[in-house]
């Protein structure tokens, strides 16, 4: 079979997957009251709120009228049709990210200055502003997962029952024990007081404070003092509220999203240092806990591999053992450990809403952790469903991708 | 949610099935009961041999030891009132008209018996303090915890709790929450993993899809979503969400044991004894219960135990992100103290900037709770390694 039909059944084997995930995400929403569902998926009219049912009677203030903006918002959502239908225009609204609106009582942005409010935005604007950072932060941490693993599982494998693998065992399981929030947190205060050593300023920044040299995704300066920070020089390339000049909306990097890539774009060198830094910690933490994952399956799967017959042809041929271990059975057991890193992807993403909100880093997923928590009790239902199902296509995304390398690496997937 | 092995090939005892035997055979009863006998011993003998294991098994015995005294100790105080009234705080740390019985020997390094440490800014937060007084870890041997309830920032709060109280009750709740989750989740997953396996065909083809469906949503996402649809819908309607919260872990914890018993009972289905069965006319529902979930159910049993320290881990991730199943007095769950330590960290750090004197982090608010899960999770996992070690006769050694 040609590589091409093989991705192309893939794509077409997930087609129900998604069309499930949406059912599910479909039955949740429905146990939503209308008002508030009218609320998240429909844009928001200032002169006439379409979340409320009744509203005042223009003629008499004391009585309640029905309120004509609400039964529009009602037929317009198609929510006094039959279920079928619901589902099918939800299924629509899904697959054509029309994913709703960010919620009018929505705090979002409130308390980080520079940073607009995001209420009444479209979700899929605000996600799409937000993922790039994410994205970053993923692939670092993914960086760091498959240098530490595959190496180290390896290595447990050459000396198995040795003081290495029982070490990288103990490695393994303590960061599998951790809770993710627990660790950050710890890290992130050791690393502050490492670094504030005895003063609470910070040795960087004489305007900042050392535990923002660590919290949030850009360099915090006090919006009425000038920054003299010498790393950057004063007020290289950054706003009065200390967010570079190319953050348009206080959250949205241009032109690519990415932020690193975007201070070498704009040419601040250690803007982008600094952004990269920023990141170090959390993509540390997490890849901390996913390498307990791995690593148990790249070592058993390496041990498989040692035992196979090509192998001990490879060391009868004479050939150095590293070249054995390395060019052999690395190769081959390579395969295991990209299924796995599939399998334990959604896993993965879990932590990132967790991670960003301890390091207080804008992405996807702290905006997810943002429209949990609001005043009054009240949810912001268009972020959060959107938030799951960007994830959830992100967990499909990566399998596709998976999927494609393992049958570039084994041909005998594709062909068989 | 872990991704597990699964277990090709486990041992199929070929012993004779319980329909075969006579109920009440005085000696075949008893000589199948030393089998089994000898079989734990031979189980245990391998098992001793790994260290890390028996450290394991260790650790999670003193928790049991905790998990059953837990129910004399008495339930932690809401506030700091109940700590003054007897214990009696240094001045200023009480609030208004609550009775200050401590003598604090002001001016003295060392504080009487009795006495809390407090820092300069923070009164609020009291380090641990150990006195090796007899009988006695000290007034607050954790230190405190600054209730998130109470509102207000970190500097103003009003109530505080004795983190030690709360971590011998929080084990109570937590090992109950997670082996509750666990054995529903499990039970779910035999039922329809064996029913995948064993009929093959449409019901496999949908379960399996379902599960793959499941799978595909990051666990937290999907717990959460369900947490907040079913507020909004009013089920549970419990307080503190703990049914509600339990439920939703469920919902998306049975697809992983699904597939596990699926794989395996996918290899049972083949095995001659199944195949004798179906000759001698057993029904379907029969071979099931008698012959295909009997077993399939060793892998399962590995990745419960590995699950049962995973949950509490989960759990206090969902408390971070505002789920808090804490304040409440009776539901001090572990996760959710933790969570409520870190919440007045970011605040805190920004308040330390603003004094110029010396500032007091609360480190072991978030460091004895996260030692606690860490211990009961890894010692779990230990257990569960040497236990998968010991049960499968090609990993012996």
């Amino acid at each position: 079979m040609r590589m091409w039909i093989y991705i192309v059944r893939r794509i077409a084997l997930l087609v129900p997957v998604l069309i499930g995930v949406m059912t599910i995400t479909f039955v949740l929403v429905s146990t939503i009251p209308t008002s508030e569902r009218i609320a998240s998926y429909y844009p928001a009219n200032p002169r006439s709120n379409p979340s409320s049912p009744t509203i005042e009677c223009p003629n008499n203030p004391a009585q309640q009228c029905p309120n004509p903006a609400y039964k529009i918002a009602v037929n317009a959502l198609k929510l006094n049709q039959p279920i079928p239908v619901q589902w099918g225009y939800y299924m629509y609204n899904a697959f054509t990210f029309h994913w709703g609106y960010v919620s009018q009582t929505s705090t979002v942005g409130k308390g980080y200055s520079g940073l607009p409010p995001l209420k009444g935005l479209p979700v899929t604007n605000v996600l799409a502003a937000f993922l790039p950072y994410t994205l970053e932060l993923a692939l670092l941490s993914l960086f760091f997962v498959l240098i530490i693993s595959i190496p180290l599982g390896n290595l447990s494998a050459v000396n198995r029952n040795r003081p290495i693998d029982q070490g990288a065992r103990v490695l393994s399981f303590s960061g599998y024990a951790l809770p993710a929030f627990i660790l950050g947190s710890l890290v992130l205060m050791a690393a502050a007081l490492w670094l504030a050593g005895g003063s609470s300023t910070s040795p960087i920044c004489p305007n900042s404070t050392a535990f923002n040299e660590f919290y949030g995704s850009w360099p915090a300066i006090s919006p009425t003092t000038e920054s003299t920070c010498w790393l950057w020089g004063p007020k290289s390339g950054l706003t009065v509220y200390g967010y570079p000049t190319w953050l348009i909306n206080g959250y949205q990097s241009t032109p690519t999203g990415f932020p690193t890539i975007d201070a070498l774009i704009h040419g601040n060198g250690w803007l982008a240092l600094d952004t990269l830094a920023r990141i170090i910690l959390p993509a540390l933490v997490i890849a901390y806990g996913t390498i307990a994952l791995l690593l148990r399956f790249v070592r058993n799967s390496m041990l498989e591999v040692m035992n196979l017959d090509f192998v001990r042809t490879a060391r009868a041929k004479g050939l150095p053992e590293s070249v054995v271990i390395k060019k052999h059975a690395g190769r081959n057991s390579l395969n295991v450990t990209i299924t796995v890193l599939g399998l334990t992807f959604a896993f993965f993403l879990s932590g990132f809403p967790i991670i960003e909100s301890v390091f207080n880093l804008y992405g996807v997923g702290r905006i997810f952790a943002f429209s949990l928590v609001q005043s009054g009790g009240t949810f912001d239902f268009g972020l959060i469903f959107g938030t799951t199902i960007l994830f959830t296509y992100l967990v499909v995304a990566a399998n596709i991708i998976v999927d494609i390398l393992y049958a570039y690496l084994d041909p005998r997937v594709r062909l068989g | 949610m872990s991704v597990s092995q699964p277990l090709a090939g486990t041992p199929v005892s070929p012993e004779p099935t319980e329909e075969a035997a006579p109920k009440s055979a005085g000696p075949q009863e008893r000589g199948r009961w030393a089998a089994r006998f000898a079989d734990m011993k031979r189980t245990w003998y391998f098992f001793r041999r790994n260290t890390l294991a028996v450290i394991g098994l260790g650790i999670l015995l003193f928790f049991a030891a905790i998990f059953i005294y837990g129910y004399v100790y008495p339930a932690p105080s809401t506030s700091s009132i109940n700590y003054c009234a007897t214990d009696g705080p240094p001045p200023g740390l009480c609030a208004p008209g609550q009775p200050t019985v401590c003598t604090y020997p002001q001016g003295t390094s060392s504080p009487g018996p009795g006495c809390y440490v407090t820092p300069a800014d923070f009164n609020n937060f009291i380090a641990p303090t150990v006195s090796f007084h007899p009988l006695s870890l000290g007034p607050l041997p954790m230190g405190s915890l600054v209730s998130p309830a109470a509102g207000g920032t970190a500097v103003d709060q009003g109530h505080f709790f004795n983190l030690y109280d709360l971590l011998l009750k929080g084990t109570d709740w937590s090992i109950s929450i997670s082996v509750a989750i666990v054995f529903s989740g499990a039970l779910i997953g035999l039922v329809f993993g064996a029913m995948a396996g064993y009929f093959g065909g449409l019901i496999d083809e949908v379960l399996m899809r379902l599960t793959d469906v499941f799978l595909s949503i990051p666990g937290i996402l999907l717990i959460i979503v369900i947490v907040i649809a079913g507020r909004e819908a009013g089920i549970g309607g419990f307080t503190d969400d703990v049914t509600l919260v339990t439920a939703a872990f469920i919902v998306t914890w049975w697809p992983t044991y699904t597939r596990i018993v699926r794989s395996q009972s996918l290899v049972v289905r083949e095995q001659k004894y199944v195949e004798a069965a179906r000759a001698s006319g057993a029904s379907n529902s029969r071979i099931l219960r008698k012959h295909v979930i009997p077993n399939s159910v060793f892998p399962v049993f590995i990745q419960m135990s590995l699950d049962v320290g995973t949950v509490p881990l989960t759990l206090a991730a969902i408390a971070y992100l505002g789920f808090i199943i804490f304040p409440s007095q009776l539901i001090p769950e572990w996760g959710s103290i933790a969570a409520a330590a870190t919440e007045v960290i970011p605040s805190l750090f920004q308040y330390c900037a603003t004094v110029t004197s010396s500032c007091v982090i609360p480190w072991w608010q978030i460091l004895f709770p996260g030692i606690a899960l860490f211990l009961f999770a890894i010692s779990v996992n230990l257990l569960a390694d040497g236990l998968r070690d010991a049960l499968d006769p090609r990993l012996r050694r």
